[in-house]
C-alpha cells in the first residue's frame, strides 16, 4: 500500500465555490469519480496539492433531455447516462458509449466531465514511479524522450481513450466551461487541441511550439497538451441536439470485454434518405492523442452505401487515424480494426 | 428411536468448511494482521537489469524521521532457493543485481509515508553489465554469465532418448514438425504477497506470518537466512488468497520482513503492491518448443522428438525441475516409445520464473496436442480416433519408468465427445459471413504429488494428527496449506467419513508450526492424495482406539463392535454406547487422545534412473483430462469468443464434487487466460505488463460456461480412490482452443496468446497470399 | 490536512479524524479495522475493494475517504442479520462462488448492489453487473450460480 502524497480535498457545494477554490489554488484539480485521477496520484504521475470534489456541486448532476436536445451535467455518472431512457431512445450513441466504459462499478463512479477530460494514456506513462524512474521517465512527465517514438523530437504520442468524446463529436456537441473569467461555450471539438490534423514534421514543430507557449493554442498539441482548457477552467455541461431521422451508435474493441480502455472505439451518426446516405459523421477514440472526428465524410454522402463509401472511409481512416505503440496491442491492428468497426457500424445503422 | 446410521461425507456436494469466514469478511489474510506499533516495511528494488553493485548508500534514508531500520545485502550473506542444488538467491542482492526489480534494500518505518520517503533517498551505484532478455541472447557464446557457477547461462540441460527415434520415424507414414512459442505468464493470485514478521528480542524468537503455500519451506529458509535455530522460529500461514504455484517456494518477501523485524527489534508488516507481486514473479517461463512427431496411417504415434528452451529468469528457483517435467511428462498420457527430449533452462536478466499450475507440462502439452491435431487432419483421422489409437493400458510403467495404475482418459474422451455433440457437430458448425464457429479437442494429465519431494529427509511424505478430548470434538492437525483449493475441507470430510460422524464434529487446525505437524506444503497437487491418505490413516487409528474402548464398555470383542458414528454397538440387538460414552471410556487410559497417521509413496512410483533427473514426473497417481472447446471467430476483427467448454476430468474419486468442479473449472479458465490474453512482457527487462490492466486476466464477461464431467477411475492407492483435480485440466484448454480456431477458420496458431491482433494478422496474411486483395471485409 | 469525517458506516453514524489523502479503503481497513474489504491491485483493476456507497457498488481503492462525507457506506461486514448469512453470502458459500476468498467480499458487495437494484436479474444482467471484479480461482461459473441462488433466496425473504 503506497502512501499517497499530501493533498487537501475541498468539497464545494456550488459552482461559485468551485470557481473560488480554483482561483485560490491554481494547481488544484477537479476530482470526479477518481477512476482516472486517483490512479494517477497513486502512481505518482501527478501530485496536485488540492483536489476539488465535484461530486456534490449543485447543478452538475442532471440530464435534461427530450427528443430534440440533451444537456448533461459534468458530474453525471456514466451509469446514469447509460441507463437514461431518453438517451437510450434518442441518443443511442451516448448511452452505448457510456455503457461500454470500463466496468459497471467504474461507471457508477466515473463522470461525464471526467471522461471528456480523461488523461491520455501510454504504456510508458501509466506505470509506477519506480518503473518510470527506471525507464528515465518520458516526455509526458519529466523525461526528455518519448519511448514510443524516440525520434519524435518532442512530440508525445499518448493516446486519448475516453469513449464519450467521439460519441458527442458525432452529434456536434458543445460544452459549457466555467473559469476565472466567467463562462463560455464552445464546440466540444475545440476542447481537444488539433494535433490530429497535422502530420510528421509539422506536428513536431507545432507541439514543440505548444510547449513553449503555455497556455497552448487551440490548434496545436500532442499527448501531453491535449486539452484547450485555460488555467482554472472546468467543463460544466455538455449539450447536443438531435435532428429528425438521425441514427447513431457506438462500438469498440477491447481484448477483454470489461474494465479495459478501448483498443479502438468508434461512434457513427448518419442520416438515410431513401437509399441515399444523406449525412455521415464518424469519430474515433483510443487511436490518437485526441478523439478524432473524421474530416471529409461529407464527400462520402449523397449516394447509396456502396463500395465507394467504404473505400472512401478506409482512406480517411488511413489518413487520420494514427495509433502508435502506446498500448501493448500493436498500433497497426488498432488502426485496421478501427476501420472495420466503422464500416460495420455504418452498415448496421444504415440498414437498421 | 430413529435408526442410527453412519454419516456419509464423501462424494457429495459439500461447501467448504471455512466458507462462512470467507463470505463474511472475517477470514484473516496476512495483510489483515494489523496491530498498533507495527512498522511498515518497503523494498527498494534495482532499476538496473544487470550490474555489479558498487555501493548501496542508505545514509540519507536513515535520516528520514520515522525510519527505524534499513537492511541491505550487507546484512545477510546467505542464499536461499527451493532446490538444495540451486540456492543462488540472496534475499537482498549482494555483489550483483540481475534483474530490474530485484530487492536491494528494505526499510522499516513508523508509517508507509516515511518508508516511501526513505526509499527515494537510497542510492544504488552499479557498474552495468550486458543484460539478456531472451534465452537466445543469454545463450550466445560471448554472453556474460549471470552466475559464475553457471557458464553459458545454462541453468540445466536435459537430454534423453528412450528407444530409437530413427527407427520410430522410419516406421511412420507421416512425419511433421512444428515450432511453438508460449509467452511468459503469471499466477496473479488475487492476494498480493505479504508477510508480518515479529521479532521477540528478549527470547530471541521470530514469528512470521506469510502468504505461502509452503510454510515448512519458509521455516527452513528463515532459519538459513537468519542464522537462527529452527526451534526459535514460528511460521504461521493465515488464509491465503490463492497461489497457483508462485508461493510454492520461499519468497524474498517473507525473508526480508524477518530481516527487517530482527534489525528493528519489532514487528514489520510488509505488503507488496500488485506491481511488486508481478515482479516477484515465479510464473511460467517463456517457452520455445520444436516438436517432431511420426505417425502411422492409423494414428499410432511412432516417435517423438522434442526440443524445449525456457527463459528462466535471473535465478534458478524451480527451474531444473520445470525443464525436467517438460520432458518426463511427455509420457504417462499416451503409449509412447522412441522419444527424444532436449531441454534447456536458461538464466536471463528477467524476474525468476517458478512452478505455475500444471508445472512444466502445459506448454509442452500445447505443442504436442496441436501437432497431433494437425497430423490427424492431414491423415483424414478424427482427433478422438488419434487419441484412442495411442491409449495406455493401466497398470503399466512407461518407458521412463513412470507408474500408471489408474487411467480414466478413455472415459474422459467418451464423455466430452458425447456431451459436446462432437460427431454430429464437428465440421458442421455455421460459417456465416465474417463469423466462423469451430470445435477443437485435446487432452492433458498431471501428477498427484511428486513421489520424491525436493527436500528428501526420510520422513513420511505426510503426517496428520488427530486430537480427541473430553468435549468429543475431533480436531485434525495438519500442516497442509489451504490456499483456497479446499484441502482443509477434504481432510475434515475424510476423517468424518472414516468415523461415520457428521462433518460438524470435525475441526481442522492448520498453518501454525507451533501446533501442527510438518507438511511439505500445497503444490504439485499432493495434498488430497498424500495428506488425505495420512488423514485416512490417522482416522482409522482413532477408530480402532474407539472401537477398543467401546468393546471394553460393552464387554464385547473389538472385532464384534460396529461403528455407526454416533453409536458403537456389539451387534444389531445391542443398545450400544453413544459416541460421547465411548470417548469417555477411551480417555480413561491416556487422558487426551492423539493419534498419528502417515503416508509414504512406494519406491516403484519414484521414477527411474534412465537419465539424470528421471525421478521428476514420478507420482502415485496421474489425473487425466479431455476437453472440447467451441469458439466463434470474428474474421473481420480477429476477436475469438469461447462459446462453451466441455471438460471431463479423471480424479479417481470425487471426494467432494463441488470442489472438484470448482477446481476443474478454475483450471480450464486459467488455461484460457494463458491461451487468449495473458502475457508478461518486458521493455528492456522492465515488466511492462505488471498491472491488471495490461496483464489481462479474463473478466466474467469473457468467460464461457464450463461443463464438467467427473470420471472416477478409482485409483488403488488414492484415498477412497482419489487423485488430483486441481491442475490436470489446465493444459488441454490451450491446444483445444487453437484446434478449434483451426477448425473454424483453417488457420493454426502456434504462438500464445492468441490475441485478436495475431488472429487479424494471420487472416490478413492469408488474404494476401490468396491474392484476394487486402480488404478488411464487412 | 485532516478533517472529521462523518458518515453512516454499516448502519451506524461515525465521526473520525481522517487525513485528506486517505483512501476509503485504507480508512475502512486501518482506521476502523474492517479488514473484510480487500486490496487486490494498485488501483481500480480488480474490484476486490468494492463497497456500497449509497447502495451503489464503488471501488474504495479509488475513493478518497474525504468524499464520502455524509454518505452511507456499507462493507461486507454489514451483511447478514442475527448472525445468519445473507442471501448473497449463502449463495457464495453454498455454491462455491468463493474458493480462496480474497475477491469474495468485493464480488458479494457488487452482487448485493445488483440485487438491491434488481432483485430478479437474468444471467446476462448478473454477468454485466460483475464486470469490474476479477476472480482468479473459479472461472466465474459458480459465481454466476451463486448469485442466481441468492436471488432465489432473496425471493424467499432472505435479505441480499
Amino acid at each position: 500500500m503506497d502512501a499517497l502524497p499530501e493533498f487537501k480535498v475541498l468539497n464545494p457545494a456550488t459552482l461559485d465555490e468551485v470557481m473560488a477554490a480554483r482561483a485560490a489554488h491554481p494547481d488544484s484539480k477537479p476530482l470526479g469519480g477518481g477512476t482516472d485521477l486517483v490512479v494517477n496520484i497513486r502512481r505518482g504521475i501527478v501530485a496536485p496539492p488540492v483536489l476539488i470534489d465535484m461530486t456534490r456541486v449543485a447543478g452538475l448532476h442532471a440530464i435534461k433531455a427530450d427528443a430534440n436536445s440533451i444537456e448533461i451535467g459534468a458530474s453525471v455518472t456514466l451509469t446514469q447516462l447509460a441507463e437514461h431512457p431518453v438517451a437510450i431512445e434518442h441518443y443511442p450513441v451516448l448511452a452505448q458509449a457510456a455503457g461500454l466504459i470500463a466496468g459497471p462499478t467504474h461507471r457508477n463512479m466515473g463522470t461525464v466531465g471526467g471522461n471528456l477530460c480523461l488523461d491520455t494514456r501510454c504504456i510508458f506513462y501509466n506505470q509506477s514511479e519506480w518503473w518510470r524512474d527506471a525507464n528515465n521517465h518520458c516526455l509526458k512527465t519529466t523525461g526528455s524522450m518519448c519511448h514510443v517514438a524516440p525520434k519524435s523530437r518532442g512530440v508525445c504520442f499518448a493516446t486519448f481513450s475516453g469513449d464519450l468524446a467521439p460519441a458527442l463529436l458525432t452529434l456536434g456537441a458543445e460544452i459549457d466551461i466555467a473559469g476565472p473569467n466567467g463562462r463560455r461555450t464552445m464546440p466540444l471539438e475545440k476542447l481537444y487541441i488539433g494535433f490530429a490534423r497535422l502530420r510528421g514534421d509539422e506536428a513536431a514543430a507545432s507541439a514543440a511550439q505548444a510547449r513553449q507557449d503555455i497556455p497552448v493554442t487551440e490548434t496545436q498539441g500532442d499527448g501531453k497538451f491535449f486539452l484547450s482548457l485555460r488555467p482554472g477552467e472546468i467543463v460544466t455541461t455538455v449539450r447536443a441536439n438531435n435532428t429528425p431521422g438521425l441514427r447513431s451508435g457506438y462500438d469498440k474493441i477491447r481484448i477483454r470485454k470489461s474494465i479495459e480502455y478501448p483498443v479502438a472505439g468508434v461512434a457513427v451518426a448518419l442520416k438515410r434518405e431513401g437509399d441515399r446516405l444523406a449525412s455521415l459523421r464518424v469519430a474515433f477514440t483510443g487511436t490518437n492523442p485526441r478523439p478524432v472526428l473524421l474530416d471529409g465524410t461529407a464527400a462520402l454522402t449523397g449516394g447509396g452505401l456502396d463500395e465507394r463509401v467504404f473505400k472512401g472511409l478506409d482512406a480517411l481512416v488511413r489518413d487520420q487515424i494514427m495509433p502508435m505503440k502506446t498500448t501493448f496491442t500493436p498500433g497497426h491492428y488498432r488502426r485496421r480494426v478501427a476501420g472495420v468497426l466503422a464500416r460495420r457500424l455504418l452498415t448496421r445503422l444504415f440498414e437498421g | 428411536m430413529n435408526e442410527i446410521v453412519p454419516a456419509h461425507n464423501i462424494g457429495g456436494y459439500v461447501p467448504m468448511i471455512d466458507g462462512p469466514e470467507k463470505v463474511s469478511g472475517r477470514a484473516k489474510y496476512t495483510a489483515d494482521i494489523l496491530a498498533p506499533g507495527q512498522l511498515a516495511g518497503r523494498i527498494y528494488r534495482s532499476p538496473y537489469s544487470h550490474g555489479v553493485i558498487v555501493a548501496v548508500d542508505v545514509s540519507d534514508a536513515l535520516d528520514v524521521p520515522g525510519v527505524v531500520a534499513i537492511v541491505t545485502g550487507a546484512d545477510c550473506d546467505k542464499t536461499f532457493g527451493v532446490l538444495p542444488v540451486a540456492r543462488s538467491e540472496h534475499p537482498l542482492a549482494r555483489d550483483r543485481v540481475r534483474y530490474r526489480g530485484e530487492p536491494v534494500a528494505a526499510v522499516a518505518a513508523v508509517d508507509a509515508a516515511a518508508a516511501a520517503e526513505a526509499l527515494r533517498r537510497i542510492k544504488l551505484t552499479v557498474r552495468e553489465l550486458p543484460a539478456y532478455y531472451t534465452a537466445r541472447a543469454a545463450l550466445a557464446p560471448d554472453a556474460v554469465p549471470l552466475h559464475e557457477k553457471k557458464p553459458g547461462n545454462l541453468e540445466r540441460d536435459v537430454l534423453f532418448e528412450l528407444g530409437s527415434i530413427e527407427q520410430g520415424f522410419g516406421e511412420a507414414d507421416l512425419v511433421r514438425e512444428g515450432s511453438y512459442n508460449c509467452a511468459e505468464v503469471c499466477q496473479n493470485q488475487m492476494e498480493m504477497h505479504a508477510a508480518v514478521a515479529e521479532y521477540d528480542a528478549v527470547r530471541e524468537r521470530m514469528t512470521v506470518h506469510a502468504s505461502t503455500q509452503v510454510p515448512y519451506y519458509v521455516h527452513l529458509m528463515l532459519s538459513q537466512i537468519l542464522g537462527m535455530e529452527m526451534s526459535r522460529i514460528r511460521v504461521i500461514k493465515p488464509h491465503v488468497g490463492g497461489g497457483f504455484g508462485c508461493r510454492t517456494e520461499t519468497l524474498n518477501v517473507e525473508l526480508i520482513a524477518a530481516l527487517l523485524a530482527r534489525k528493528a527489534n519489532g514487528t514489520v508488516r510488509l505488503v507488496t503492491t500488485r506491481e511488486e507481486t508481478f515482479i516477484t514473479h515465479r510464473g511460467r517461463p517463456e517457452t520455445d518448443i520444436r516438436l517432431k512427431i511420426g505417425m502411422r496411417k492409423d494414428g499410432r504415434i511412432t516417435a517423438v522428438e522434442c526440443e524445449c528452451d525456457q527463459r528462466g529468469g535471473a535465478h534458478g528457483g524451480y527451474g531444473i525441475v520445470t525443464i525436467l517435467y517438460s520432458g518426463s511428462m511427455l509420457y504417462a498420457i499416451y503409449d509412447l516409445h522412441n522419444v527424444k527430449y532436449i531441454g534447456r533452462r536458461v538464466l536471463t536478466n528477467t524476474p525468476p520464473c517458478g512452478a505455475f499450475r500444471g508445472h512444466g507440462t502445459v506448454d509442452i502439452r500445447f505443442a504436442f496436442e496441436s501437432l497431433v491435431d494437425e497430423m490427424a487432419a492431414e491423415l483424414g483421422l478424427d482427433p478422438f480416433a488419434v487419441r484412442r489409437a495411442n491409449l495406455l493400458s493401466a497398470p503399466t510403467f512407461t518407458d521412463n519408468d513412470l507408474m500408471v495404475n489408474s487411467y480414466g482418459l478413455p472415459e474422459c474422451l467418451d464423455w466430452v465427445e458425447k456431451e459436446s455433440g462432437w460427431s454430429k457437430r464437428k465440421g458442421r458448425l455455421s460459417k456465416s459471413k465474417g463469423l466462423s464457429k469451430g470445435l477443437g479437442m485435446a487432452c492433458s494429465h498431471y501428477i498427484s504429488g511428486a513421489s520424491k519431494p525436493v527436500n528428501w529427509t526420510g520422513e513420511p511424505h505426510a503426517t496428520v494428527k488427530i486430537k480427541l478430548d473430553f468435549d468429543g470434538s475431533i480436531v485434525v492437525l495438519s500442516g497442509a496449506a489451504d490456499i483456497g483449493q479446499g484441502s482443509t475441507t477434504i481432510l475434515a470430510q475424510t476423517v468424518a467419513e472414516v468415523l461415520g460422524l457428521d462433518l460438524s464434529r470435525v475441526r481442522v487446525v492448520t498453518g501454525d508450526s507451533e501446533v501442527v505437524p510438518k507438511d511439505n506444503g500445497s503444490y504439485s497437487s499432493r495434498v488430497t492424495f498424500m495428506v488425505g491418505n495420512a488423514a485416512l490413516d490417522a482416522a482409522r487409528n482413532l477408530k480402532s482406539l474407539l472401537t477398543a474402548a467401546a468393546a471394553r464398555k460393552l464387554e464385547a470383542k473389538p472385532e464384534d463392535i460396529e461403528c455407526l458414528g454416533e453409536l458403537y454397538r456389539a451387534g444389531a440387538q445391542d443398545k450400544g454406547a453413544t459416541f460421547d460414552e465411548v470417548v469417555t471410556e477411551a480417555l480413561k487410559d491416556s487422558g487426551t487422545i492423539t493419534v498419528t497417521g502417515t503416508y509414504s509413496t512406494i519406491p516403484e512410483s519414484q521414477g527411474g534412473k534412465k537419465y539424470r533427473g528421471a525421478a521428476i514426473g514420478g507420482t502415485m497417481g496421474y489425473s487425466y483430462s479431455a476437453q472440447v472447446v467451441e469458439v466463434s471467430v470474428d474474421e473481420d476483427t480477429g476477436v475469438v469468443t469461447v462459446d462453451k467448454v466441455w471438460v471431463a476430468h479423471d480424479c479417481g474419486k470425487a471426494l467432494n464434487r463441488l470442489t472438484v468442479e470448482g477446481q476443474v473449472q478454475g483450471s480450464v479458465w486459467m488455461g484460457m487466460g494463458q491461451a487468449m490474453s495473458e502475457e508478461a512482457a518486458y521493455h528492456d527487462g522492465l515488466m511492462i505488463t505488471a498491472n491488471m490492466l495490461d496483464y489481462r486476466v479474463p473478466t466474467i464477461q469473457d468467460s464461457p460456461p464450463i461443463e464438467v464431467g467427473i470420471v472416477e477411475s478409482n485409483d488403488p492407492h488414492g484415498p477412497f480412490g482419489a487423485k488430483e483435480a486441481g491442475e490436470g485440466s489446465l493444459a488441454a484448454f490451450l491446444p483445444a482452443l487453437t484446434n478449434a480456431i483451426a477448425d473454424a477458420i483453417g488457420i493454426r496458431f502456434n504462438d500464445l496468446p492468441v490475441t485478436p491482433d495475431r488472429v487479424f494478422e494471420a487472416i490478413e496474411k492469408r488474404r494476401r497470399t490468396l491474392g484476394k486483395g487486402n480488404e478488411a471485409g464487412r | 490536512m485532516a478533517r472529521i469525517l462523518e458518515c453512516k458506516l454499516n448502519g451506524r453514524d461515525r465521526a473520525d479524524a481522517v487525513a485528506d489523502n486517505v483512501l476509503l479503503l485504507d480508512y475502512l481497513r486501518e482506521k476502523v479495522g474492517l479488514t473484510g474489504t480487500k486490496t487486490g491491485c494498485d488501483g481500480g483493476e480488480c474490484g476486490a475493494c468494492t463497497v456500497l456507497i449509497d447502495d451503489r457498488p464503488a471501488l474504495s481503492c479509488l475513493t478518497l475517504a474525504a468524499t464520502v462525507q455524509g454518505r452511507r457506506v456499507d462493507t461486507i461486514e454489514s451483511l447478514g442479520t442475527d448472525g445468519q448469512l445473507s442471501a448473497v453470502q449463502r449463495g457464495f458459500h453454498e455454491k462455491l462462488g468463493s474458493q480462496c476468498g480474497y475477491c469474495t467480499p468485493g464480488f458479494i458487495m457488487a452482487s448485493a448492489g445488483l440485487l438491491r437494484k434488481n432483485p430478479k436479474p437474468t444471467e446476462e444482467e448478473i454477468i454485466a453487473a460483475l464486470g469490474s471484479n476479477i476472480c482468479r480461482c473459479t472461472g466465474y461459473v459458480k459465481i454466476i450460480e451463486a448469485v442466481q441462488y441468492a436471488a432465489t433466496l432473496n425471493a424467499q425473504g432472505v435479505a441480499p
